[in-house]
C-alpha cells in the first residue's frame, strides 16, 4: 500500500467512526447532564429505543421526516419527565427506575409496533422518512478536506455542535452552576434555596432529548426503519463514555470518539482472518481499559487532596 | 386439598380456553367428511411476519386445498405474550387433532415440555431439532433445512452475476457474507454458499463478516458498507434484524444484496421500492411446503415421528425466490445453471459440505482461501 492509498483508506474511515460515534456521544452528552444533576439517567437505554420508534411512527403518520425527529425528541423528554416523576413524586429508588424505564421500553416498542403495523420484528411496511445529510458548500468540493468535512448526516453536526453548548451550559450559566450544585450536594443546595427536584427533573428532560436525538439516529439516519432491540446496547456505551469523560462536555467527546473507534476499527478489520469472538470483544475491552486508567487517576488525584 | 386443586386446575383450564378462544384465528373450516383429520398451526407470534408464520399458514391453505373436507385445518395466532404459549399448547392438546405443528427453535422448550404429556398426540416441529438424547420424544416429528443446499444456489447465482457481467466490474469484483455470528448454523449457509461461488468461479473472493448480535441493524450496515467500500458487488445476508441493515447498505452504495428465509423484496416493496430493487434474490426456507409435505407423509403413513428429517433441495424445502428482481436478473443461461445445479445435488452427483459437519481447520482453510 502506498502512502497515498493509505492516507486514502483512513479519509474513508472518518465517515464511518462519525457515524458509529453520533448516537454514542448524543446519548452521552445526556447522561453527563444528568449525571452533574446527581440522577445518573440509566434509562438511556430505553429511552433511545422508544425515541427510535416514535420518530419512524411519526414520520409515518405525518410524511415529514422532520416532524418524525420531533416525535423522538419528544418521547425522549417526555420518558426523562416519567423518570424524575418516579424519583421525585413516586419516591422509586433512581436505578431502579431506570432499569425497569430500559425493560419496558424494549418490550413496549415490540407491542406498540405490533398493535400499529401488525409486525413485531421491525416496521419495514411503514414508509417512514430519513433525515438528511447535509453537503456544506465549498468546503464539499475541496478534495481531503471536503471528505473530512462534509457530507455527514445532520445529526452528526448536532451531535458534535452539542459538545460546547452542553459545555457552556453546564460550566458558564446560572442555571448549570445550580445543576452542578445540586449534583454535588443536594442539600447544600436547597439550604441555598435552590429548588432541587426542579434542577433534576430539567436535567432528565436534556437527557431524554439527547437520548431521543441518538434514537432518531438509529431509525433515521442508519437506517430508514425500527426494529426490535435495535439501540444494541449502545446506551450502555453511552454511560461509559460519560464515566470516562471526566465529568465534562469536551472529555465526554473524547470518550465517545474512543468507543466509536474502537468499533470503527473492528468493522474494519472484519474479513483479515482475526478471528471474530476476538474482534467482537474488542470494543468492550476498551472502555474497562479506559475505566481502570480513570479509576487509578482518580485515585490519585484524592491522595494528593 | 386435592379437590380443591383439581377445581382450581379446571378452571384455569376454562379460563384459558376462554382466553385462547378470543385469539384463535380460524382459517378455514368447512362441510367435513366422516373421518376427516383436523390438524392445527400454533403460530407462537403473529402471522404478517412475512415470514414463517405467513408460509406456514399458507401451507395449511395448501393442505385444504388438496384434501378439501377431507381435512379440518385450523391456524391459532398464540401471540407475542410466551406465557400465553404453554396453556394454549396444553389446550389444544387436550383437543382431538391429528397434528399439532409449530415452528421455529422458540417454540422448541415448550413442546419439550406437552409432548411428553400428551403421549397419544403428533407434534411437528418446523426448523427446530428436539433434545431427543434427553427425553422420550417418541411422538414429535422434527424437520429441519439444509441450507448449505439453498445457499449453494445463491453463491452459483451472485458468482455467475458477476461473470456474466449483469452487475458490471464497476460495481465491484468480489462477492460478501454477512453473518449474524461465528456458529455452525450460520456457517452451514457459509460453505454451501462459497462452494456454489468456486463452482462458477474457482478464485472468486467472498468478505466474510460476524455482527456478533442478530438485533443491530445498525451495525449490519455498517459491516456491509465496509464489505461494499472493499469491492463486494453482491453480498448474502444471514444474520436476522442485523442483516436486514444490509439492504440499506446496498441501497446507499447502489449494489447488490441477497436476502435469507424468507423473501426480503417483499419487506420494502411497497414501503421502499429502491430498497427492494437493490435485493437480487433471497434464499428461502419453504415452510409452505414444508407443512404440505409433512401432512402428505402422515396420511401416507411414512411421516419419520420421533426422530428428526433434515430437508433440502430434493424435497423443494430450500431454494432460491424465484419471482421479483431475480426473474429478471438471471439471463436464460444461468436460470439453466442453477436447474442443472439443483438436479446435480438431489441426485448426489454435486455434494455440499455441511456448517455442522465442516471441522474448524477446513472451514478456516476455505474462509482464507475466498478472502480477498
Amino acid at each position: 500500500m502506498t502512502f497515498l492509498e493509505t492516507i486514502a483508506h483512513i479519509v474513508d474511515l472518518v465517515p464511518v467512526l462519525l457515524r458509529v460515534t453520533t448516537p454514542i456521544l448524543l446519548a452521552a452528552l445526556g447522561v453527563h447532564i444528568s449525571q452533574k444533576a446527581g440522577v445518573l439517567n440509566l434509562g438511556v437505554e430505553g429511552m433511545m429505543l422508544a425515541a427510535a420508534l416514535a420518530g419512524v411512527l411519526a414520520s409515518a403518520a405525518s410524511g415529514s421526516a422532520w416532524v418524525g425527529l420531533a416525535g423522538a425528541l419528544a418521547t425522549g423528554a417526555v420518558l426523562g419527565f416519567l423518570l424524575s416523576f418516579a424519583i421525585h413524586v413516586l419516591k422509586a429508588d433512581l436505578i431502579l427506575s431506570g432499569i425497569a424505564l430500559n425493560m419496558l421500553a424494549a418490550a413496549g416498542t415490540t407491542l406498540v409496533l405490533y398493535m400499529l403495523t401488525g409486525d413485531k420484528g421491525m416496521s419495514g411496511s411503514l414508509s417512514s422518512g430519513v433525515l438528511p445529510s447535509l453537503a456544506i458548500p465549498l468546503i464539499a468540493d475541496i478534495p481531503v478536506l471536503g471528505r473530512l468535512l462534509s457530507g455527514h448526516h445532520v445529526l452528526t453536526y448536532l451531535a458534535f455542535a452539542m459538545v460546547p453548548v452542553v459545555a457552556v451550559l453546564m460550566m458558564r450559566t446560572p442555571f448549570g452552576i445550580r445543576l452542578r450544585a445540586v449534583g454535588e450536594s443536594a442539600e447544600a443546595a436547597a439550604t441555598a434555596g435552590i429548588d432541587v427536584a426542579r434542577m433534576q427533573i430539567a436535567a432528565l428532560v436534556l437527557s431524554g432529548l439527547l437520548a431521543g436525538a441518538a434514537g432518531a439516529f438509529l431509525s433515521m439516519g442508519y437506517v430508514s426503519w425500527f426494529s426490535q432491540n435495535m439501540s444494541g446496547g449502545r446506551g450502555f456505551v453511552a454511560l461509559a463514555a460519560d464515566l470516562m469523560g471526566y465529568g465534562s462536555a469536551w472529555g465526554t467527546m473524547a470518550a465517545s470518539l474512543l468507543l466509536g473507534a474502537a468499533d470503527a476499527f473492528v468493522i474494519s478489520l472484519q474479513g483479515k482472518g482475526i478471528p471474530s469472538e476476538l474482534l467482537q470483544s474488542l470494543p468492550y475491552i476498551v472502555p474497562i481499559v479506559a475505566l481502570v486508567i480513570h479509576a487509578r487517576a482518580r485515585r490519585k488525584r484524592f491522595v494528593r487532596i | 386439598m386435592m379437590i380443591t386443586a383439581m377445581t382450581r386446575r379446571s378452571a384455569l383450564r376454562a379460563m384459558m380456553l376462554a382466553a385462547s378462544t378470543s385469539v384463535l384465528a380460524v382459517a378455514a373450516t368447512g362441510a367435513q367428511g366422516a373421518d376427516a383429520k383436523k390438524i392445527v398451526f400454533l403460530v407462537n407470534g403473529n402471522l404478517g411476519d412475512k415470514s414463517y408464520f405467513d408460509l406456514g399458514a399458507k401451507g395449511m391453505d395448501l393442505v385444504k386445498q388438496k384434501y378439501g373436507d377431507q381435512v379440518e385445518t385450523k391456524v391459532i395466532e398464540m401471540g407475542t405474550d410466551q406465557t400465553k404459549w404453554l396453556p394454549t399448547f396444553q389446550d389444544v392438546s387436550e383437543q382431538d387433532y391429528d397434528l399439532i405443528i409449530a415452528c421455529t427453535f422458540e417454540i422448541s422448550d415448550i413442546m419439550a415440555e406437552v409432548a411428553p404429556e400428551y403421549p397419544d398426540k403428533t407434534y411437528v416441529l418446523i426448523d427446530g431439532v428436539m433434545p431427543y438424547d434427553k427425553g422420550d420424544y417418541g411422538n414429535v416429528y422434527s424437520v429441519v433445512y439444509k441450507q448449505n443446499e439453498g445457499s449453494y444456489l445463491a453463491g452459483i447465482f451472485a458468482a455467475s452475476l458477476l461473470k456474466d457481467g449483469v452487475v458490471p466490474g464497476s460495481q465491484g469484483t468480489s462477492l460478501g457474507f454477512l453473518g449474524g455470528m461465528d456458529i455452525p448454523i450460520i456457517n452451514d449457509f457459509l460453505v454451501g454458499y462459497v462452494e456454489g461461488a468456486q463452482s462458477v468461479t474457482p478464485d472468486i473472493k467472498i468478505a466474510i463478516s460476524y455482527a456478533g448480535t442478530f438485533n443491530d441493524a445498525a451495525k449490519g450496515k455498517e459491516l456491509a458498507l465496509a464489505q461494499y467500500r472493499a469491492g463486494t458487488a453482491i453480498g448474502f445476508n444471514v444474520a436476522g434484524l442485523t442483516g436486514v441493515g444490509q439492504l440499506a447498505a446496498a441501497k446507499e452504495a447502489d449494489k447488490w444484496a441477497l436476502g435469507v428465509n424468507s423473501d426480503q423484496e417483499l419487506i420494502f416493496k411497497d414501503s421502499d421500492p429502491a430498497m427492494a430493487a437493490k435485493v437480487a434474490t433471497s434464499m428461502l426456507k419453504k415452510v409452505d411446503v414444508t407443512l404440505a409435505r409433512t401432512y402428505d407423509l402422515f396420511l401416507e403413513g411414512k411421516l419419520p415421528i420421533g426422530t428428526v428429517e433434515a430437508i433440502g433441495l430434493k424435497e423443494e424445502a430450500v431454494g432460491l425466490a424465484e419471482t421479483g428482481n431475480m426473474a429478471t436478473l438471471a439471463p436464460p443461461a444461468l436460470k439453466q445453471k442453477l436447474d442443472e445445479a439443483k438436479v446435480g445435488i438431489i441426485s448426489g452427483a454435486i455434494k455440499v459440505s455441511s456448517g455442522f459437519a465442516i471441522d474448524q481447520a477446513a472451514l478456516d482453510k476455505m474462509r482464507t482461501a475466498v478472502r480477498p
